[in-house]
């Protein structure tokens, strides 16, 4: 080992220091410090083969299926492609013009921006607000945090069907409301003023364990003693809170609004389970959902590929933008 | 709250909203083992006394749904994370231990990966699917995932290798290991958190996945257990007993798994997460 550090490091002791040599020929120690050429031109080819061997098998498939792909949908949302309806033309811009009139994708868009920041709000206050509650060691706080995250291990279509039972209109909920007495419960899933909402709970009601355990973990990081001080400085429960506590979870913050603003951003599989668009036209599309029927149902590729490009950079311009002010938060606390 | 205080405050809240939260993975669980025509008149009952046959139904249906679905989900997650783990654990090894710009460049590269919605490049995937002649199989589903998850796989092994001290791999090289051999055996086994967090992870995504098994697979060669839920409800709506009990055994193999693995999934989850 230390033999290995002097090599490397070429921090050798000063000779007065040093042990006496052992007698005998030491080879090694005769011949001149450095030899550079043939060691650097085996650094390249050992470079080269490092690179061959180490990162281009999984950059292949990353360049194949995610790189390829987001190229080829920029072309086609240039063209007029339907698989069924050759030959292929070059349009240039007019499938972005044309979305920007196509009421259904605006309404999509719309209605993923709803999904999206009800998801992010509640996910993050519900979640802060049961990882307070559950931030004891004892048994009965571990096994609740278990049972808040099992939703997260769950498909989203298992969690989709779920709530589509207990959310029919004759489902087990309005059937339990009945029976309390609510003479007209409300149509949760087929009410268009509402079937939205619904979506977006369901999507919280599975995320929330998540942010549970985010907000849990950035709980064990803040110091007693730091809540103590400010106890003893005559810092109230919500003064200790909003002052130690809070600033302490600011990366708890942005993994969790990071996530979720993702997860809502392609909400897709809850709409196709629970409502399939409706009740009526477009009123629980989202962006994802429309990009799919467009391209795989309407066989317009073309102005599929568009709408693609379109959440693409929608999704990567927000994600960044809120990344970077929550981060910026982080590191001025 | 104050536990002082009022010292049964806390267990009393905890409990009643972790029982509201429950509330419908209780009634699933619960008519899981109820006759069909026992749910309705009674939802959140227990069953009495409980029966197996909504179960045996799902196991032993004439288009073998389940038992074709199972074996897919199977052997897709199983040798998607498998490949996964050992190339994201090579290239995370790659960007975080190389200081030369095409690492940074491809860092940079994989990491915009992690932000790309699936459903924005399936249309494209299905070309080059049909390209290589791997449409509607199992082996294009695994190819798929593999480049579509390595970025988070890298990701998570990046931070993980910057924690394995630099001269332990100088020692392996200046005893006559080859790089290659270095990582395998002496970088790697100290990645073990960081490759139960990605096993763990994304087995739990891959199994859960929805809309990428339902385009890549298609109608016809079989799905996965989790297509196949979806499929089983468009057939029988208003048999919650069989509808449950199919969700019911999609879930239990992936459950089995992740809990087995629980500890470490919560860790790396946290570690990786705070820890930046």
């Amino acid at each position: 080992m230390t033999h290995t550090r002097h090599g490397v490091r070429g921090g050798d002791p000063p000779a007065a220091h040093r042990p006496p040599l052992p007698s005998g020929p030491t080879p090694l120690r005769d011949r001149p410090p450095r030899d550079r050429p043939p060691r650097g031109r085996r650094r390249v080819s050992g470079r080269i083969t490092t690179f061959a061997l180490f990162a281009l098998p999984g950059l292949l498939a990353y360049l194949l299926f995610v790189l390829v792909p987001i190229g080829m949908t920029a072309y086609y949302s240039m063209t007029n492609r339907n698989p069924f309806n050759p030959p292929t033309k070059w349009v240039g811009l007019r499938n972005y013009a044309e979305l920007l009139g196509d009421a259904e994708f605006l309404k999509a868009l719309a209605n993923t921006v709803v999904v999206t920041v009800i998801v992010m709000v509640l996910a993050n206050v519900g979640g802060l607000l049961i990882a307070q509650l559950l931030d004891r060691p004892t048994r009965l706080y571990v096994a609740l945090r278990g049972v808040f995250f099992t939703p997260v291990v769950l498909s989203s279509v298992v969690v989709s069907v779920i709530w589509q039972v207990v959310l029919t209109d004759d489902g087990l909920l309005n059937s339990a409301l009945r029976g309390l007495g609510v003479e007209d419960p409300p149509g949760w899933l087929s009410d268009p003023g509402i079937a939205l909402y619904t979506i977006a709970w369901v999507i919280t009601w599975q995320m929330l364990g998540f942010c549970v355990v985010v907000y849990l973990a950035g709980l064990q990081g803040v110091p007693r003693e730091l809540q103590e001080a400010a106890a003893i400085d005559g810092c109230g429960p919500l003064a200790r809170f909003r002052n130690v506590t809070w600033p302490m979870l600011a990366p708890a913050l942005t993994i969790n609004t990071v996530m979720l603003l993702i997860t809502g951003f392609k909400a897709y599989d809850q709409i196709q389970v629970i409502t399939n668009g409706g009740p009526g036209t477009g009123t629980t599309t989202t962006m994802a959902f429309q990009v799919v029927q467009t391209s795989f149902n309407g066989n317009r590729v073309g102005y599929g590929s568009a709408m693609a490009a379109v959440m693409l950079v929608l999704v990567a311009c927000v994600s960044v933008l809120v990344l970077r002010v929550l981060q910026r938060r982080e590191v001025t606390r | 709250m104050n536990d002082t205080r009022v010292p049964w405050l806390r267990p009393v809240v905890a409990l009643f909203v972790g029982a509201v939260f429950f509330m419908p993975l209780y009634l699933v669980l619960v008519n899981v083992f109820k006759h069909g025509a026992d749910i309705v008149p009674d939802p959140a009952g227990l069953p009495s006394p409980p029966t197996m046959d909504n179960i045996a139904a799902v196991l032993s249906r004439a288009d073998n749904l389940f038992v074709y679905g199972l074996v897919n989900s199977v052997a897709v997650t199983a040798i998607s994370i498998t490949i996964l783990t050992v190339l994201s654990a090579m290239l995370g090894h790659y960007i975080a231990r190389s200081r030369h710009l095409l690492a940074k460049v491809v860092m940079v590269t994989l990491l915009c990966g992690l932000l790309i919605p699936s459903p924005v490049i399936l249309a494209p995937i299905t070309m080059v699917l049909r390209a290589l002649g791997l449409m509607s199989t199992a082996p294009g589903l695994i190819l798929v995932n593999l480049g579509y998850y390595v970025p988070f796989g890298v990701l998570l092994f990046m931070g993980f290798v910057k924690s394995v001290p630099l001269e332990l791999e100088e020692a392996a090289r200046l005893d006559g290991a080859s790089t290659f051999r270095t990582f395998w055996q002496v970088v790697f086994p100290l990645l073990r958190p960081a490759s139960a967090s990605v096993l763990i992870f994304l087995g739990v995504w891959i199994w859960n996945d929805f809309l990428t098994p339902l385009i890549v697979l298609g109608p016809d060669s079989g799905t996965t257990v989790t297509v196949g839920v979806y499929r089983a409800i468009g057939e029988h709506q208003s048999d919650f007993g069989s509808v449950f009990a199919f969700m019911f055994l999609a879930t239990l193999p992936i459950l089995v798994f992740y809990l087995a693995l629980q500890s470490s999934f919560v860790k790396g989850l946290t570690g990786g997460a705070i820890k930046g």
